[in-house]
C-alpha cells in the first residue's frame, strides 16, 4: 500500500463528501431567509397568501435541511479521520473556526428548526418570526465561519509556524485574511441566487403549467426582484475575487486563464477567450485570444503584470488545468446569463405592469426560468472545483502541502467509506428527487388559515391536527 | 507562570469538552435510543407515536456532537487527529449510523415508502449506538488490539446499546400514554439491569486487567471520588426501580440521567490527563494559550445561551403525545 494511494483515495473522497454537501446548505440559506422575509409580510400586512407561501416553502426547506445535516457530519469528522497531518498543523486557527462554527451557527439552526417547523400554534407569531429568522442566522453564520476557515487556506495570515504546527499570532489578521471578504460575501451571494432561482424556477413551472398562477406570480416575483440585485452584485464580487486571485494567489490565477508566459513590462498580457492548456508543453495547445484583456481583467490596468505558470516549478502549479480553465468559464458563463435573464424578465413584468395574465402567455421565458434550476448548482460547483483545485499542490496555501496533510490509515479502509458514502448519496439523491417531486404535484393548500393567535398558554399536549 | 496558566486552560477545556459529551450522549441518548426500541415494535401507529416524541429535539440533540468535535479540534488537535485517525472505521459507522436515521426521520413521511424508513430509523441508531460503544471501549482500552481488549470492546458496545435504550424508554414513559407507556416501563427495568452488569463488569475489568487503570484509580483522591460516584449511581439505581414500580412519570428518567451524568464523571475521573491511557495527553495535545483563551472567549460565553434556547425547545413541546397522526405535518 503506497502512501500516495491513500492521498489520492482521501481527495477523491473529500472532493466527493464536499460536492455533494454544499449542494444543501446553499438552499438552506436561501430558502431560510426567504421565509423571514415571507413572514415578516405577512405580519405587516395580513395578507393569508403570506402564510400559505410559509407552509408551502418550508416543506422543501425541511426536506433539505435533513439531508445537509446528514452529508455535513463527515465533513467535520473528516479533517481528522483523513487528514490527520493537516488537523495536527492548523487545528489551533482552523479547529477553533470550526469550532465557532458548531456552537454560533450550526446549534442555533438546530436549536429553532424544531419550532419553526412544528411550533406552528404553539407559540405567538412574534416567537415564530423570531424562531424562523434565528434557522436563518445560523445557516448563515454558518456560511461565514466556514469561508473564513477556507480563505485562511487560500490566504493563510496571522499565525507563525513553530515546531511543525501554525500558532495563531494575530487573531484580527488570521480571521480577516486577504480572501476572507470576498470568500464569504461570493458564497452568500451565491446562495441567495440559489434559492431565488429555486423559488423563481419552481414558481415558473407552475405558471407554465397555469396551477394557482396568483399564489406563483407572487413568490416569481419576489424572487425575481431579489436577483435584479443580486446578479450584478454578484458578477462584480467574483471580479473583485479574482482579482484577489491573481494578487495573493498568481500560480491559480494563471491556471484558470491558461496563461503561461509572464507579460513584459509596457505590455499588457492578452485573454485567451477558449484555449487547450497542455501541462506536459507548458504551453495551451490552442487558443482563442483577445489581445491586452487579461491585464485589464486581472488588474484592471491596461499595462499590469500577469505573472505565467511557466514562473512556478511545475510541482507548484496546480494540476488538472483543462478542469479549473472550463469550470471557471462554466462558473462566470451562467453569472452572465442569469444576470441578462433577471434583467430581460424584470423588463418584461414591468412593461406589462406585472399583471399575472401577461406573464402566463410568456411560455419561453417561463420555460427558461425553469430550464435555470440546476444551473446556480452547476455554478456553486464548479466555482468550488476552482477554489479548490486552483489551490493545489497546497492545502494551506504555501505553508502546507496536500501530499503532507494526510492520515496515515489502511488505502482499504478509505476505499470502504467511498464505496459506503457512494450508496449513501445515490439513495439520499433518488429519495430527495421523489419527495420533492411529491411535494410540487402537491402543490400549495390554499384553505390553510393561520392558527389563531392565542392570549394564554399554549396547549401542554401535543395534539395531531 | 505561563506554564499554569496553559495547564490550567487546557484543563478548563478538557472540563468543557466532557460537559458537551455528556450533554451529547444523554440527549442523543435517548433519541437513539428510541430508534433502537423502534426496532421492537410492529406498528406503524407505534412508530410514528414514538418519532413524534423526539422529531423537534433530535437534531438539535445530535449537533452537540459537532460541537465536541469543533471544540476537541480547536482545543486539543493533536487528541483530534490521533483519535480520529485510530478510529477511522468505527467513526465511519457512526457517521453511517447517522445518516441513515437522520435521513429516514424525515424521508419517512414518505407516502410508498414509509415503513421501509422506519426500519432504516432503528438500524442507523442502533449502528450509531455500537459504534460510539466501541469507540469508548477503544479509548479505554488505550487504542490496543489484543483479545482481552476486545472483550472489552464487545461489553462496552453492549452497554451503550442498553444504557441508550434505558435513557429511551425513560423518556417514552415520560412522553406517551397507553400501550406505549407500560411497555417502555417494562424494558426500562431490563435495559437498567443490562446496563448495570455492563458497567460493572467494564469497572472491574479496569480494576484487575489494565495496569493503567488501576495505577489511576489507586492514586490518592481518584479513589475516594470514585466511590463517592458509585455511591450516587447505586442510589440513582435504587430510585430508577423504585420509581419504575411506583409508577412515577418523571423520576425514572432523571435516574437515568443521574446514571449517565456519573458515569461520565467517572470516566472522566479515569481519563485523566489524558484522553487515551498512556497515549494522548491533555497538556501534549492542547493548543496554545492565545487559542484556549480565544477559544473560551467565543464558545464559553456562548455556551449557556445555547443551554438556554435548547432547554426552550423542549418546554415549547413539553407534555406528552397523543394521536397517531404523522408526525411532523
Amino acid at each position: 500500500m503506497h502512501l500516495s494511494d491513500v492521498l489520492d483515495l482521501s481527495r477523491i473522497q473529500f472532493a466527493m463528501t464536499a460536492i455533494f454537501h454544499i449542494m444543501w446548505p446553499i438552499l438552506t440559506i436561501s430558502l431560510s431567509a426567504f421565509l423571514v422575509l415571507i413572514e415578516v409580510l405577512w405580519l405587516r400586512t395580513g395578507n393569508v397568501g403570506y402564510y400559505r407561501h410559509a407552509r408551502f416553502w418550508s416543506k422543501l426547506l425541511v426536506l433539505n435541511f435533513a439531508v445537509g445535516v446528514v452529508s455535513g457530519i463527515p465533513m467535520e469528522f473528516q479533517f481528522g479521520t483523513n487528514w490527520a497531518e493537516f488537523s495536527r498543523y492548523s487545528g489551533q486557527f482552523f479547529g477553533n473556526i470550526l469550532g465557532f462554527e458548531g456552537a454560533m451557527a450550526f446549534m442555533l439552526e438546530a436549536g429553532f428548526i424544531g419550532v419553526m417547523l412544528l411550533g406552528w400554534g404553539r407559540v405567538s407569531r412574534a416567537v415564530h418570526l423570531f424562531a424562523t429568522s434565528m434557522v436563518a442566522l445560523g445557516s448563515s453564520i454558518s456560511a461565514f465561519w466556514i469561508m473564513v476557515a477556507n480563505s485562511w487556506m487560500q490566504t493563510p495570515a496571522g499565525v507563525t509556524v513553530e515546531g511543525g504546527k501554525i500558532v495563531v499570532t494575530d487573531y484580527a489578521a488570521a480571521i480577516f485574511n486577504p480572501d476572507m471578504v470576498w470568500g464569504v460575501t461570493h458564497m452568500w451571494v451565491a446562495a441567495i441566487e440559489t434559492g431565488m432561482f429555486v423559488i423563481a424556477g419552481i414558481s415558473a413551472w407552475n405558471l407554465f403549467k397555469r396551477r394557482n398562477p396568483e399564489f406563483f406570480a407572487r413568490s416569481f416575483k419576489i424572487a425575481l426582484l431579489v436577483l435584479v440585485f443580486a446578479a450584478p452584485v454578484q458578477i462584480w464580487l467574483g471580479d473583485s475575487s479574482g482579482g484577489s486571485v491573481f494578487d495573493k494567489q498568481p500560480a491559480k490565477g494563471a491556471a484558470i486563464e491558461g496563461h503561461w508566459i509572464t507579460n513584459r513590462p509596457g505590455a499588457a498580457a492578452s485573454w485567451s477567450l477558449l484555449a487547450w492548456p497542455d501541462q506536459k508543453a507548458q504551453r495551451n495547445d490552442w487558443s482563442i485570444e483577445i489581445p491586452g484583456m487579461l491585464s485589464i481583467l486581472a488588474t484592471h490596468t491596461l499595462h499590469g503584470e500577469v505573472k505565467g505558470l511557466t514562473d512556478f516549478a511545475p510541482a507548484d502549479q496546480p494540476p488538472m488545468l483543462p478542469l479549473l480553465y472550463y469550470a471557471f468559464r462554466v462558473m462566470a458563463g451562467i453569472g452572465f446569463a442569469f444576470m441578462l435573464l433577471a434583467f430581460w424578465t424584470a423588463y418584461v413584468v414591468r412593461k406589462t405592469r406585472g399583471s399575472v395574465e401577461r406573464l402566463l402567455e410568456q411560455r419561453k421565458l417561463l420555460l427558461a426560468w425553469v430550464l435555470c434550476i440546476p444551473l446556480p448548482y452547476v455554478a456553486v460547483e464548479a466555482g468550488w472545483i476552482v477554489r479548490e483545485v486552483g489551490r493545489q499542490p497546497w492545502v494551506v496555501y504555501g505553508l502546507l502541502r496536500t501530499q503532507d496533510a494526510v492520515s496515515t490509515v489502511a488505502a482499504s479502509s478509505v476505499t470502504l467509506s467511498i464505496g459506503m458514502f457512494l450508496c449513501f448519496y445515490v439513495v439520499l439523491l433518488i429519495t430527495f428527487f421523489v419527495l420533492a417531486h411529491n411535494w410540487l404535484r402537491t402543490g400549495p393548500d390554499l384553505t390553510l388559515n393561520p392558527p389563531a393567535p392565542f392570549k394564554t398558554q399554549p396547549p401542554a399536549v401535543v395534539t395531531k391536527s | 507562570m505561563d506554564r499554569s496558566t496553559h495547564a490550567m486552560l487546557a484543563v478548563t477545556w478538557f472540563g468543557l469538552i466532557g460537559l458537551m459529551l455528556v450533554f451529547y450522549v444523554v440527549t442523543d441518548g435517548f433519541d437513539l435510543g428510541v430508534g433502537i426500541l423502534s426496532l421492537l415494535r410492529k406498528r406503524r401507529e407505534d412508530h410514528d407515536v414514538m418519532i413524534q416524541t423526539i422529531g423537534h429535539v433530535w437534531d438539535a440533540n445530535e449537533t452537540w456532537l459537532v460541537v465536541l468535535g469543533g471544540a476537541l479540534f480547536g482545543a486539543f488537535p493533536a487528541a483530534y487527529a490521533a483519535l480520529l485517525q485510530d478510529l477511522y472505521l468505527p467513526v465511519m459507522l457512526l457517521i453511517a449510523g447517522l445518516i441513515m436515521r437522520g435521513a429516514a426521520i424525515e424521508f419517512r413521511h414518505s407516502v410508498s415508502h414509509g415503513p421501509i424508513w422506519d426500519k432504516v430509523f432503528g438500524i442507523g441508531s442502533l449502528v450509531a449506538a455500537i459504534s460510539q460503544g466501541v469507540i469508548l471501549g477503544k479509548v479505554i482500552t488505550g487504542l490496543t488490539p489484543g483479545p482481552m481488549n476486545n472483550a472489552f470492546v464487545t461489553v462496552s458496545a453492549i452497554g451503550v446499546v442498553a444504557g441508550y435504550s434505558l435513557l429511551g424508554s425513560t423518556y417514552l414513559l415520560k412522553k406517551t400514554v397507553g400501550n406505549i407507556e407500560q411497555w417502555s416501563r417494562r424494558l426500562a427495568l431490563l435495559s437498567a439491569s443490562i446496563t448495570v452488569a455492563a458497567a460493572v463488569v467494564l469497572t472491574a475489568a479496569t480494576w484487575f486487567i489494565s495496569a493503567v487503570g488501576h495505577d489511576r484509580w489507586t492514586q490518592p483522591g481518584v479513589f475516594h471520588g470514585l466511590i463517592a460516584l458509585g455511591s450516587v449511581s447505586a442510589l440513582a439505581f435504587a430510585y430508577l426501580i423504585g420509581s419504575l414500580y411506583l409508577g412515577s412519570v418523571r423520576g425514572p428518567f432523571r435516574a437515568s440521567v443521574v446514571l449517565f451524568v456519573v458515569s461520565f464523571a467517572g470516566l472522566a475521573i479515569s481519563l485523566f490527563p489524558n484522553f487515551v491511557p498512556g497515549k494522548v495527553g491533555i497538556f501534549e495535545s492542547a493548543s496554545d494559550t492565545s487559542t484556549l483563551v480565544f477559544m473560551l472567549i467565543g464558545i464559553g460565553l456562548i455556551f449557556p445561551v445555547m443551554i438556554g434556547y435548547n432547554l426552550y425547545q423542549y418546554y415549547i413541546f413539553r407534555g406528552k403525545v397523543v394521536g397517531g397522526a404523522h408526525a411532523g405535518e
